[in-house]
C-alpha cells in the first residue's frame, strides 16, 4: 500500500490533448473515484499510472519513488479491467496465480496464496473451472483475486461494475468496498456513473475533457461543485440567473429573501429536491406542473413558473397531476452561486 | 417441432445423394476389395491376405516411411516459419503494406505448378544451378546438389513448404488479430516480460490453430500425389504414388493392394479429423 501521486500530466495522441496538467494525490489505503463522461480521460489516465502508456510530460509517484520510467511490468499498479480479461485457457487457480508464476514464485507458496485468495473473494470450490463457465460477478471477482495476488501497491479498477446488472452492480460494490476496507490498498476506481462515484469513493475527482475540475469529497463534491459544468455533470439542477441586492435575489421567476452576501451579478444553482411543492395554501411561486414522472421511490416534476422551467423531486406519497396548479417553496440560502 | 427438425436434413438430402452416392459408394467399393472381393475378376472371398501382405511388405513400409518423413519435415518448417511470419505480420500491422497481400499468393497456385516451379529452379538443369554456374560459384552445373528426385525428398519438401508457409501464416494471423490485445496489456501489467508474454497467453491461444493447420497440411502432404510423383525419387515412392502405380498394374488382381494402401491413408485422414475437431471445439472455448 502507498500513497500516490500524479504531477502535471499531460497526454496526447496525434496532436489532440487528452490528459492536461493532470494533478492528484491518493492517500494511502484512501479510495478515490475518477468521475467523469466516455472519453474524458479517465482510462488513459488509468493505464498511464499502470505504466501501460506513457505520459508526455508531468511526473508520478508511488510513495516516495517517481515511476514515469518504470516499466509497467515493475511498477506495482495492477489494473482490473472493465471486461475482467481473464485468461480464457487457463483455470481460475491459473488466473489468480498467474503473476505470482511469472514472477517466478515456489508452487506451494502459488497455492497457498490463490487458495487463500479464493476463500477472500468467496469462489472456494471453483479454482478448477475455465472462465466461460463463470457468471460476470464471479469472473469479476476472479480478476480481483488476481490482481490482488501479486500484492499492488495501488488497485485500479475500471468501470469495475458497468457490466454487471442491477442487482450484482450493488452486491459487488459492497464486495469490493468491504475488501478495500479490509485490506486497506489505496484504490483508484474510474467511472462514468454519478451514483456509483458517490456510493464508493472516500474523495472523487470530477474529470471532464481531459481536465480534473474538482476534487472533493462525495457530499461536497454534490453539494457545492465548484462549476456549473461540475454540477451539470453530476445531475440535473436547476440555474436561475439574478441580482444579489440588500438581501434578496431578483430574479426571472421572483424575488427571493437571501442572507447578506455581496451584490452582483450570478447564476443560482438549486437541486431539484430542495424544492419542495405544495397546494394546501397560497403561500410560494405559483407554477403549472407540465411533466410527471413517478419512479416508486420519488417523483420527478416539472414545473413552469413564468416561461422558466424549473425541476423539482419530491420524496412525499401525493402525486400532484399535469396541469395542475401548485405553489413551489425555494431556499436560495441552500443554492450555490457561480 | 419435429418437422423443424427434420427440415435441414430434407434440404440437405440432394447434395447428400451426390456426396454419399459418389464418395461413400467408392469408399464402400475400396474397402471391399482391399478385403478381396472384386466381383468383376471373379474375386468373390473376403480375406484379410492383402492387409497382411502390405503391412509386412518392406516396399509399403520405406514408402509409409518416406511419405511420413516429407510429410512431417515439410509441416513442422512451414509451422514454424509460418507462425513467425504471422507474428512479424502483427507486430508490423501498423504498416499497411502490400506484404499483406503478396505472402498469400502460394496459397492460390495449384500443387502440380509449385512442384514444377520447384523443379525449373531446383532441378540441376534448372534455373538456380545456371545462375551459380554463370556467377562462377559452381564449376558445372552437376555440383549443383540434387534437390529433385533425390532420396531425402527435398524437391517435394520444398514444393510443400512453398504453398504451406503462407497457409499456416494465413491461418494464425488471422487468430492472432483477434486475440484480444487488452490479454497482453493484463499479462504485463501482472508483471510479465514481453517473452513471457509470448510464451504463456499468445503461444497457447494460438496453439489450437497451429494444432489444426499442422493438422491439414500433414494430412495433405501424408495423402497428396502430384509433388511426389513429380519431384520424388524411383525409390522410395511416397504412399500415394505406389497406390496410383499397385491401381495401375494391368494385371487386375493386383487391385486389392492399392486398396489397401488407399484404405490405410483414409484410416489416417479420418484420425487426422477426429483430432481436428478435438482442437476445434477448444478453438471455440478459446474464443468464448
Amino acid at each position: 500500500m502507498s500513497q500516490i501521486e500524479l504531477k502535471n500530466i499531460n497526454k496526447s495522441f496525434d496532436g489532440k490533448t487528452i490528459l492536461n496538467n493532470i494533478s492528484l494525490k491518493v492517500e494511502e489505503g484512501e479510495r478515490i473515484s475518477l468521475l467523469g463522461p466516455s472519453g474524458c480521460g479517465k482510462t488513459t489516465t488509468l493505464k498511464i499510472i499502470a505504466g501501460l502508456l506513457k505520459n508526455d510530460k508531468g511526473q508520478l509517484l508511488i510513495g516516495d519513488k517517481d515511476v514515469s520510467k518504470v516499466p509497467v511490468e515493475k511498477r506495482g499498479a495492477v489494473i482490473v479491467f472493465q471486461d475482467y480479461l481473464l485468461f480464457p485457457h487457463m483455470t481460475v487457480a491459473e488466473n489468480i496465480g498467474f503473476g505470482l508464476k511469472m514472477a517466478k514464485k515456489n508452487k506451494n507458496i502459488i497455492k497457498e496464496k490463490v487458495d487463500e485468495l479464493l476463500k477472500l473473494v468467496k469462489l472456494e470450490g471453483l479454482g478448477d473451472r475455465y472462465p466461460d463457465e463463470l457468471s460476470g460477478g464471479q469472473k469479476q471477482r476472479v480478476a480481483i483475486a488476481r490482481a490482488l495476488a501479486v500484492d499492488p501497491k495501488v488497485l485500479l479498477l475500471d468501470e469495475p461494475f458497468s457490466n454487471l446488472d442491477t442487482g450484482l452492480r450493488d452486491e459487488m460494490r459492497e464486495f469490493i468496498s468491504n475488501l478495500q476496507r479490509k485490506l486497506n490498498i489505496t484504490t483508484i476506481l474510474v467511472t462514468h456513473d454519478k451514483e456509483e462515484a458517490l456510493m464508493i469513493s472516500d474523495r472523487i475527482a470530477v474529470m471532464l475533457n481531459g481536465e480534473i475540475k474538482q476534487i472533493d469529497e462525495p457530499s461536497e463534491i454534490y453539494k457545492h461543485p465548484k462549476s456549473i459544468e461540475v454540477a451539470n455533470f453530476l445531475g440535473n439542477r436547476n440555474y436561475i440567473k439574478g441580482n444579489i441586492k440588500e438581501g434578496k435575489f431578483e430574479t426571472e421567476i421572483g424575488l427571493f429573501n437571501i442572507d447578506n452576501r455581496e451584490q452582483k451579478e450570478v447564476i443560482a444553482m438549486i437541486n431539484p429536491e430542495d424544492i419542495y411543492l405544495d397546494n394546501s395554501s397560497n403561500e410560494g411561486l405559483e407554477g403549472t406542473i407540465t411533466e410527471v414522472r413517478y419512479a416508486g421511490d420519488r417523483i420527478y416534476y416539472k414545473i413552469k413558473i413564468k416561461n422558466k422551467q424549473i425541476r423539482v423531486i419530491s420524496n412525499s406519497d401525493k402525486v400532484y397531476r399535469l396541469n395542475e396548479k401548485i405553489f413551489i417553496h425555494m431556499d436560495f440560502n441552500n443554492g450555490v452561486f457561480f | 417441432m419435429i418437422k423443424d427438425k427434420i427440415k435441414p436434413y430434407i434440404l440437405l438430402l440432394p447434395i447428400m445423394t451426390i456426396i454419399f452416392g459418389i464418395f461413400a459408394s467408392g469408399l464402400i467399393m475400396g474397402f471391399m476389395q482391399s478385403l478381396g472381393r472384386f466381383e468383376a475378376i471373379g474375386m468373390t472371398e473376403f480375406t484379410l491376405r492383402y492387409y497382411k501382405e502390405v503391412l509386412i511388405d518392406k516396399g509399403f513400409l520405406s514408402s509409409f516411411g518416406f511419405s511420413f518423413y516429407i510429410s512431417i519435415v515439410s509441416s513442422v518448417i512451414a509451422v514454424v516459419v509460418g507462425v513467425i511470419l504471422a507474428y512479424l505480420l502483427l507486430i508490423n500491422k501498423h504498416k499497411k503494406g502490400i506484404e499483406e497481400i503478396i505472402y498469400r499468393i502460394p496459397i492460390i497456385v495449384p500443387h502440380t505448378v509449385a512442384s514444377l516451379l520447384v523443379f525449373n529452379i531446383l532441378a540441376q538443369s534448372g534455373v538456380l544451378p545456371r545462375i551459380l554456374n554463370f556467377l562462377g560459384i559452381i564449376n558445372e552445373q552437376s555440383q549443383f546438389p540434387a534437390l529433385v528426385f533425390d532420396k531425402n525428398g527435398w524437391g517435394i519438401i520444398f514444393s510443400y513448404i512453398w504453398k504451406e508457409i503462407p497457409f499456416i501464416a494465413m491461418v494464425v494471423y488471422t487468430v492472432l488479430k483477434n486475440i484480444n490485445d487488452k490479454l497482453r496489456d493484463v499479462a504485463l501489467n501482472l508483471g510479465s516480460d514481453k517473452k513471457q508474454v509470448f510464451f504463456h497467453i499468445l503461444l497457447p491461444l494460438m496453439m489450437p490453430s497451429i494444432i489444426s493447420s499442422f493438422i491439414i497440411v500433414f494430412a495433405f502432404s501424408f495423402g497428396a500425389f502430384e509433388a511426389p510423383y513429380l519431384l520424388g525419387p524411383t525409390s522410395p515412392k511416397a504412399l500415394p504414388v505406389k497406390a496410383f502405380i499397385e491401381y495401375n498394374n494391368p494385371d487386375l488382381t493386383n487391385r486389392p493392394y492399392a486398396m489397401v494402401i488407399n484404405m490405410i491413408l483414409t484410416f489416417f485422414s479420418v484420425m487426422f479429423i477426429l483430432i481436428y475437431y478435438k482442437v476445434f471445439n477448444l478453438i471455440n472455448r478459446y474464443s468464448r
